[in-house]
């Protein structure tokens, strides 16, 4: 088992690695099917992974429920192993991380950035995926930041050099903005692992977990909050989503996709799997704090994508909102919360990455993201693309029987009955406030369809090479709106894994 | 005082490096004198060989004593155990590993066909290997007159090399880093001064035990001579605000000699500070410290911000080596020498890799700019690979793990001293300092370039930057290589 979670570590990276030593002028199509085998035997090794029946470390003193376990010493001077090991909520991240890297490689066999350069766009969206996983899989603290890492640089070559073509000065400001924020805020997350070593002299999680650091203030406190703002720019909570609507509107669509669908999943994995249970006591001290910057995030963000005319930032903005209420769920610090954060995370990441391919393909062929410059009628121009818009749509806005309602009504079901040291009247409010932000959620997204979607036909004349649903964004897209019907009709498949939780 | 002096074996040992050095640099010296008759690559392979195998040589005897402690040049005290004027022990074996790799380096990259030909070689290596030898001295020093004539034995070479091009921009770089060194001399040797009025003593560890046993108006005093002596310190590796001399020091000098400056001037530096702050002026909870911390804090602020807004390469390099060497303050300012000897190490390495780099491109294209480097990804992919990996060390990102962990150990460092404030201020800097390498790399990816950089690199260059590029590599799969130079 170990030698498969090792394989899917060490294959992306050292299959981007042999990308580049082959000449830049191999075709943008093969280096598109090296990068679709490549992450295809990824995701394979990860569904192998999958551990059907085994609940979560932490909660099971069982040592079974962590799975293929490697750990070695790796730096004795600084107290750093390399300890891998995944778990139930480490596995489904890490599919969900193989399925978009491998539908994003599979994507780029037909529509690539205008610019070109596919072999190294495909050999950098390996690194990420190595990254992610490595992230979703380590054990250790500094592992844990150091995967973290490993996924900025070559994000931020995706954005400034595939990224928006009409704008080059906007792409490449809003990758350093990316890039910047992100690094500044893992440099605090540091900081607050160090805190934590200095009090336990570990940075095992796993042993962290078995032995947390108790205490509701001083180092604790500190470590706590330190780490709470490194993650919360990842996710990014509200105030600190400034870098977000830029980035993922300046990206490429398959960058845009993996940002949403697996990067802003890092900062709220990584409060679960470290914040919670390896400094317990200043988690329940900052948990109110975090809920109302979460709830505050629900509201700002969909207020904010009720003002947006451009598609891709809309859909950006949305992601505020949504990973806020991950972000509640969270800091309910109650199973049904927890259960509904791990749920939405999922259900965020495949809903709003087949919204980014949507509105990639609607980007591609209007030359423009501009709601304004688009027109509507989407219905007569493009059927099947407004269908599918309009199904990913209602997805996100929490439609029962699809996806993304399963992980809010858990959230709010959470904060209706938070767990017992934290004070319920907050966050009965916030449940409330909340509640009101998926009205909002309704609203902008039925406004989204009504502007993109409906309208007269002949008033907006089709463009010229305006070709509906084509056969490899069929074969991409296929998937992603299956498990969105799958996850909506049947939660159980991804719950029952949380059931010990 | 009318004692005999007679060196021990164990004297002669510890003092066989920098002596070696010192003969190597009297012997190369009279190889480019006397025998006019070679021509000139073959006096300069035989020079630079040489140069080469007497480093090679302190660095195999380095390796071979590392686990020894070797107090030399010792006489009994009063009270206390004997003092000693230079000491060879596993922290003087980190650093000078780190110097001499250092100063291999630098010899590398002035190979024949590297080195501007203007340059006289014999003087060239000469005085390289004269700084080194004071290099190695100041760095297993453990008496104020040891660590002054160690300083100075840097200082002299350093600023003769830059001024070796005679040309208006060395004269003005090697006048600014004279002045600069009497200058620090004269501040140290007044600290000195009272340091020793203070104590009655220029043994360090004599110092630290009667520092600590002082009436409370002498303190003061004690206080205002650390002070000093470390400003005096702060002179020679550019700490802000002492740091003005640098960017025009190393713009200046031939590229090779900029490399030199960077590398083991500075660590020469660093190296004598820690030892003063470990072993005698500052001892743990001296207000020094927090001293030295503040300078940290500001030394890799204004360093970063000014790298910022570079649009020449070796600018940036210089004002970035500012931020780079506020970063080895910050656990030089706790005391902890295994953090900065790893951090020097992978420091060593990867600015030399960047100044072989930058040296290839500046012997083509003389104006030094971040746009001469445009697309170079695609027109000269090796050398646009090493040097993207030296930035991302620099800054300290994956892959440059090399740089993460050393920069971690300085964050490790620091929590445990209990200095929060400085840790925020490098998270900070960790972000500015990342800004400021990522433009240099967006100008390498760029493309599509109108005149990219393409040319036949030199061999020695190629082998040198592949090397850096290995060492680098290597140190960052392995990282407590690094942390096991000064244990």
């Amino acid at each position: 088992m170990n030698a498969i979670l090792l394989g899917i570590l060490a294959l992306p990276l050292l299959a981007a690695l042999a990308l580049w030593a082959l000449p830049a002028a191999i075709g943008d199509r093969l280096a598109a099917l090296y990068g679709s085998v490549v992450s295809g035997l990824v995701l394979a090794g990860s569904l192998i992974l999958w551990p059907w029946n085994d609940g979560w470390f932490a909660y099971t003193p069982d040592e079974r429920a962590l799975r293929a376990a490697t750990d070695v010493p790796w730096i004795p001077a600084l107290g750093v192993r390399f300890h891998v090991a995944v778990d139930s909520i480490s596995m489904p991240l890490i599919v969900l991380t193989a399925l978009l890297v491998f539908l994003c490689c599979l994507y780029s066999l037909r529509i690539t950035p205008r610019i070109g350069r596919t072999r190294s766009l495909i050999a950098l969206l390996l690194v990420i995926e190595a990254g992610v996983i490595g992230t979703f899989s380590a054990m250790d603290l500094v592992l844990f930041f150091l995967c973290f890492e490993i996924v900025l640089i070559p994000m931020w070559l995706v954005i400034d050099i595939w990224g928006d073509e009409h704008d080059p000065a906007g792409r490449k400001r809003a990758a350093t903005t990316f890039v910047l924020m992100t690094v500044l805020g893992s440099a605090l997350m540091l900081l607050g692992f160090l805190l934590v070593y200095r009090q336990a002299g570990t940075f095992d999680i796993v042993r962290l977990t078995n032995a947390p650091v108790l205490g509701g203030h001083g180092i604790p406190l500190a470590a706590a909050i330190l780490i709470a703002v490194g993650l919360a720019v990842k996710v990014p909570l509200w105030p600190l989503h400034i870098w977000l609507p830029d980035a993922h509107a300046k990206a490429p669509t398959v960058g845009s996709v993996l940002l949403a669908g697996v990067l802003l999943k890092l900062g709220t994995y990584g409060m679960i799997r470290i914040l919670l249970p390896v400094l317990p006591d200043a988690t329940v001290t900052i948990a109110p704090y975090l809920a109302g910057f979460s709830t505050v995030a629900i509201i700002a963000g969909s207020l904010a994508c009720l003002a947006q005319t451009d598609v891709k930032r809309l859909i950006a903005y949305s992601s505020v909102g949504h990973m806020g209420f991950i972000g509640l769920g969270i800091s309910t610090l109650s199973p049904a919360g927890l259960r509904g954060a791990l749920f939405a995370n999922i259900a965020h990441g495949i809903i709003t990455g087949l919204l980014f391919f949507l509105a990639g393909a609607i980007k591609d062929r209007h030359d423009t993201s501009d709601l304004r410059a688009i027109g509507r009628a989407l219905y007569a121009r493009l059927p099947r693309i407004g269908a599918l818009l309009t199904f990913a749509c209602l997805a996100s806005l929490g439609l029962p029987g699809l996806a993304g309602f399963w992980g809010e009504m858990l959230v709010l079901l959470g904060a209706y009955d938070p767990s017992d040291l934290l004070p319920r009247t907050t966050y009965l409010v916030l449940m409330v406030i909340a509640g009101l932000g998926t009205v909002l959620t309704a609203a902008y997204f039925l406004r989204l369809v009504r502007n993109l979607c409906q309208g007269d036909p002949a008033e907006h004349p089709a463009t010229a090479f305006a070709v509906d649903l084509s056969r490899i964004e069929l074969i991409t897209w296929a998937p992603l709106v299956a498990l969105t019907v799958l996850l909506g009709v049947w939660p159980g498949l991804l719950l029952h894994q949380w059931g010990n939780l | 005082m009318g004692e005999s002096v007679t060196l021990t074996w164990t004297d002669w040992q510890a003092v066989a490096v920098p002596l070696a050095l010192a003969i190597g640099a009297v012997a190369v010296l009279l190889v480019d004198a006397f025998w006019r008759s070679a021509t000139a690559q073959l006096r300069h392979t035989v020079v630079t060989l040489l140069t080469g195998a007497v480093i090679l040589f302190g660095l195999v005897f380095v390796w071979a004593q590392r686990d020894d402690f070797k107090p030399a040049f010792c006489r009994p005290a009063v009270e206390g155990p004997a003092e000693c004027s230079l000491v060879f022990e596993p922290m003087t074996a980190g650093l000078w590993a780190v110097l001499l790799i250092g100063g291999l380096g630098v010899v590398g990259l002035s190979a024949y066909r590297l080195l501007a030909s203007d340059i006289p070689v014999g003087e060239y290596h000469f005085l390289l290997l004269s700084a080194l030898s004071g290099a190695t001295v100041l760095a297993g020093a453990r008496d104020l007159a040891t660590v002054v004539i160690g300083l100075e034995v840097v200082s002299l070479p350093s600023f003769a090399m830059v001024a070796l091009r005679r040309d208006r921009r060395g004269s003005e770089g090697a006048l600014k880093a004279f002045l600069v060194s009497v200058l620090s001399t004269a501040v140290m040797l007044f600290g000195i001064s009272y340091l020793y009025g203070v104590t009655g003593s220029l043994y360090l560890t004599t110092i630290a035990n009667r520092l600590a046993g002082l009436d409370p108006d002498l303190e003061r005093v004690a206080f205002a001579a650390g002070l000093f002596v470390i400003v005096g310190f702060a002179f020679k590796i550019a700490a802000v605000p002492f740091h003005a001399w640098l960017p025009d020091t190393y713009v200046g000098a031939p590229v090779e000699v900029t490399a030199f400056l960077a590398v083991v001037s500075k660590s020469a530096g660093v190296a004598g500070l820690l030892v003063l702050v470990t072993t005698g002026i500052a001892p743990n909870g001296s207000d020094l410290r927090t001293v030295v911390a503040v300078l940290a804090a500001v030394t890799m602020t204004v360093g970063n911000l000014a790298a910022l807004r570079q649009v020449e390469a070796v600018r940036l390099l210089a004002w970035s080596s500012i931020g780079q060497v506020g970063f080895l303050l910050a656990p030089l300012a706790v005391g902890d020498a295994q953090a900065v000897v790893g951090y020097l190490a992978a420091y060593v390495v990867v600015t030399l890799g960047a100044f072989g780099s930058v040296a290839v491109v500046q012997r083509h294209r003389p104006g030094g700019l971040l746009t001469d480097y445009r697309g170079m990804v695609r027109s000269e992919p090796g050398l646009a690979v090493a040097l993207i990996f030296f930035l991302v060390v620099l800054a300290g990102l994956p892959p440059g793990l090399a740089g993460l962990f050393t920069k971690f150990a300085a964050f490790q460092a620091v929590i445990d001293a209990h200095l929060g404030w400085l840790a925020i201020v490098m998270a900070i800097n960790v972000m500015i300092g990342l800004a400021v390498y990522l433009r240099w790399v967006a100008e390498l990816f760029r493309l599509p370039a109108d005149d990219p950089f393409s040319v036949d690199i030199e061999s020695p260059a190629v082998a040198m930057i592949s090397l850096c590029a290995a060492t680098a590599a290597v140190l960052s799969v392995l990282p407590s290589t690094m942390f096991a130079l000064a244990t």
